[in-house]
């Protein structure tokens, strides 16, 4: 459902990313881990075309995301780290927007507007204009949409920034049943816990190249190191002096 | 893996009309609501915003009035003259504004990078947010040309289809410029991403240079030889460039001159109607086709220009700490540290601040300019003075803008902050003089400069330009007290960004009574000097004030005025900072 193949990214003379290639299959949930600078946004953001790779491919769905990105970009959904709304929407007119975007038949866009508003608890201020949203209730209206559509691949960049627990757990809870049917998830998280838990593979990106893939349990039989959390293991490969898998 | 499948059987891409009418229905649906809620939340703004733009509507109404009434005695031709030479200095300036516009509308905002994850067309965006771009921009242009082209149409006694058509003229010209900006920018970000900077400061300057030029040799030539015959050829000389045929702006002034014609009955003469419809469809043609090729250019180059400017690295800056910062932190007594340190913290977020000082130094740069050519015409003693207390007003009146823009917010802005201020060994009333004494030090040499400036140019006696400046000196000392003091009293600590806390109700109340506290010191300061230069200098003939006239034209009510005016500045300086100070200091953030 993705692949990168052979992807670099330079910005002058830094190369942010650095002949990325990996594919991911459907129903997968992958987990982009790496310190900061490591290269995970320019990643998702190629990933979601807002950036042009300076060589290879980025394909979603087999849709080459700068040759068609508008073929891509029915597949994706995309939950970015900073939400970005319309203020003087309502959240149900925005999700209308996203819908009517999606060209979805009105029925079918009614159905699915009032199911997402129910998995994501925004009954009470649906109606409201956005611009009185806390942080927390934007991050949901976001999820929402991105579910709308029902996507093949579902991006999501640090996604539980600013989520009560409850709402966490709405959305691990929607991720897991959905990748369960068939949806790729690929998320760039600082979270190691939720990765540990959630991810089928993880990948550990460090100063633009990807270090490790594979599950956990992989990472710690590569490290010879048993018994131990993905925190450890993270923290001994993106070391400057730590050991290499 | 089994079960439901991913919903793409359910979803399609939209046609462009499909995905045009989206959009369409997204913009209807956002300019409703901020009507409705600008009704509901601002409607002090809203009332001043009408009331303001209708008295300026209507001056320039008067005003152009009584300028065609003159020109049109005068030499019909200067009519046309006028025209291209105002149309095409606006073309220019809505290629530039509608290209500043149109690159942050889609390439700097959220929302861009919102629609260009969803399956959208480039070129559609790019409509959307052309037609933003476009509003913005070219607002200014139909308040200032409106009430131009109806007073022509008054004055020519022209047939209604000339009043009729003056909006579609205005809309098709303004869409021609616009386009062209917005392809500039497109062009520039995608294609020239490193030059992009240069490019755009070079021509800024060209630009600039250029139009102090005209504008300079236009004015310093002329002395007392204003409006005879050598004094037109010259002007039209110079003038002449703006006349070119392939110019939008010549279609348009030629149009419109063409549909204000009318026959010996007062009617529309058939010619004229043909000809102007002729030039309309001219406009109208061009701006549909540089509006496909904007589209065209869009589609080729929208996702790659935001793609070159998402991987541009930012420059690293270090910023080192000025000689100027070391001193203020350093000198004085050891008591008033903190308060130097916060004046210090201030100064250096405005120098790093482009759009702060970048506005200051245009408008009062403008203004400079604007003085500096007021020895081209000869005045006497009467209009000199006017003159004088007329700029006075309007130095006032561009300090409260800034005042109001950029000082009022400045306590709300702490509040993110607020916390590590709490933290510190400052006293909550510091934090607020330290705001006063930023604005005040600051607004005080250029206005009082440039009002030394325009006294000197109008050659005013020196007790007059003493008056003016103590003027100068209370007005930037009352401006920078309302702003601050109000800016204390109603905080909005939770909003971050400047230009909507100063377009709220505390932002406009404080325009509101920074613009009445103008007004009453300049009547105060110019109603005894005017009548005494009035007595004193007009001839046979004048009956001159006498009783209580003449006593506030004498040196009594000079005095008196003096005292009155000090009195109001102390006034709306204190009586603001004490409220911001009481409020302040129980303010729980």
């Amino acid at each position: 459902m993705i692949e990168f193949d052979h992807v670099s990214r330079t910005f002058g003379p830094k190369t942010a990313v650095s002949d990325l290639t990996l594919a991911i299959a459907r129903g997968e949930l992958f987990a982009l881990l790496g310190p900061n600078g490591a290269g995970k946004t320019t990643t998702i953001r190629m990933l979601v075309g807002l950036l042009h790779p300076s060589r290879g491919a980025v394909r979603v769905c087999g849709h080459d995301l700068v040759k068609d990105a508008r073929g891509a970009h029915l597949h994706l959904g995309y939950v970015p780290d900073e939400p970005c709304l319309y203020d003087k929407l309502t959240g149900r007119e925005f999700l209308w927007f996203i819908a009517d975007m999606f060209g979805m038949p009105r029925r079918q866009a009614n159905s699915r507007i009032d199911r997402e508003i129910e998995h994501f608890e925004l009954g009470e201020f649906a109606d409201d204009l956005s611009e009185s949203y806390s942080l927390g209730m934007k991050q949901r209206l976001v999820f929402a949409a991105s579910f709308l559509h029902d996507p093949s691949v579902l991006v999501l960049d640090e996604p539980m920034v600013g989520l009560d627990p409850r709402s966490v757990r709405i959305v691990k809870d929607l991720l897991a049943a959905r990748t369960r049917e068939g949806m790729t998830v690929f998320m760039s998280t600082h979270t190691l816990a939720m990765a540990e838990e959630m991810a089928d593979r993880v990948g550990i990106m460090v100063r633009g190249q990807l270090r490790f893939l594979g599950t956990v349990a992989e990472l710690r039989e590569q490290m010879a190191l048993e018994a131990t959390t993905l925190e450890h293991l993270y923290l001994e490969i993106t070391s400057p002096r730590g050991r290499q898998p | 893996m089994t079960g439901r499948k991913p919903g793409h059987d359910t979803v399609r891409l939209l046609s462009v009309e499909a995905e045009s009418r989206l959009f369409l229905r997204l913009r209807a649906t956002l300019a409703w609501e901020t009507i409705r809620s600008m009704f509901r939340d601002s409607r002090l703004r809203l009332t001043l915003v009408v009331l303001l733009s209708s008295m300026f509507w209507g001056s320039l109404y008067g005003l152009f009035v009584e300028a065609f009434a003159f020109l049109d005695d005068l030499h019909a031709d200067v009519i046309s003259l006028l025209f291209n030479a105002f149309f095409s200095s606006l073309m220019m300036m809505l290629v530039f504004s509608t290209g500043i516009l149109a690159y942050g509308g889609m390439y700097c905002s959220p929302e861009a990078r919102l629609l260009l994850t969803l399956p959208a067309r480039a070129e559609i965006i790019h409509a959307h947010k052309f037609k933003e771009a476009l509003w913005f921009s070219s607002w200014g242009f139909v308040l200032l040309g409106s009430p131009m082209l109806a007073a022509y149409g008054v004055v020519r006694h022209s047939a209604w289809p000339y009043f009729l058509l003056m909006l579609p003229f205005m809309i098709a010209f303004v869409v021609i410029p616009a386009a062209i900006g917005s392809m500039c920018c497109i062009l520039l970000v995608a294609w020239l991403p490193r030059l992009r900077l240069h490019a755009l400061s070079v021509s800024a300057i060209a630009v600039c240079v250029a139009a102090v030029w005209v504008g300079w040799s236009t004015c310093s030539q002329i002395q007392l030889d204003t409006m005879s015959a050598a004094w037109f050829e010259r002007t039209f000389a110079r003038l002449a460039v703006t006349e070119q045929k392939f110019l939008p702006s010549w279609w348009l002034s030629s149009g419109l001159i063409e549909a204000a014609r009318t026959d010996r009955d007062g009617r529309m003469s058939a010619g004229g109607l043909s000809e102007a419809v002729k030039f309309l469809s001219l406009l109208v043609a061009n701006a549909m086709v540089l509006q496909l090729f904007a589209g065209w250019l869009a589609r080729l180059a929208y996702r790659r220009g935001y793609s070159q400017l998402c991987g541009e690295v930012p420059a690293r800056r270090r910023r080192r700490q000025g000689w100027f910062d070391r001193f203020l932190g350093a000198a004085g007594f050891a008591a008033g540290r903190p308060l130097r340190l916060l004046l210090v913290k201030d100064l250096r977020l405005f120098r790093r601040d482009i759009s702060q000082w970048s506005q200051f130094v245009i408008f009062f740069g403008l203004l400079g300019l604007y003085f500096l050519n007021l020895r081209s015409f000869g005045y006497n003693n009467v209009y000199a003075s006017m003159i004088g207390f007329l700029n006075l007003a309007v130095v006032g009146l561009i300090l409260s803008t800034f005042t109001t823009r950029f000082v009022y917010p400045m306590i709300s802005l702490e509040g993110r902050r607020f916390w590590i201020l709490r933290l510190l060994p400052v006293h909550r009333d510091q934090i607020v003089w330290s705001k006063f004494i930023f604005s005040f030090a600051g607004g005080l040499l250029p206005c009082c400069s440039l009002v030394l400036l325009s006294d000197s140019m109008l050659g005013i006696p020196w007790r007059l330009v003493a008056q003016h400046e103590l003027c100068c000196v209370i007005l930037c000392m009352g401006l920078s007290g309302i702003a601050v003091g109000l800016g204390a009293r109603m905080p909005e600590l939770r909003e971050s960004s400047p230009a909507k806390i100063s377009s709220g109700f505390g932002g406009t109340l404080s325009l509101v009574i920074s613009s009445l506290f103008i007004m009453i010191v300049v009547i105060l300061a110019a109603a005894p000097t005017h009548l005494f230069l009035v007595a004193n200098t007009l001839g046979p003939g004048f009956v001159a004030p006498s009783g209580m006239l003449a006593w506030a034209g004498g040196p009594w009510g000079t005095a008196v005025s003096l005292t009155l005016i000090v009195a109001v500045g102390l006034l709306a300086t204190f009586v603001p900072l004490y409220l911001g100070l009481r409020a302040f200091r129980v303010l729980e953030a």
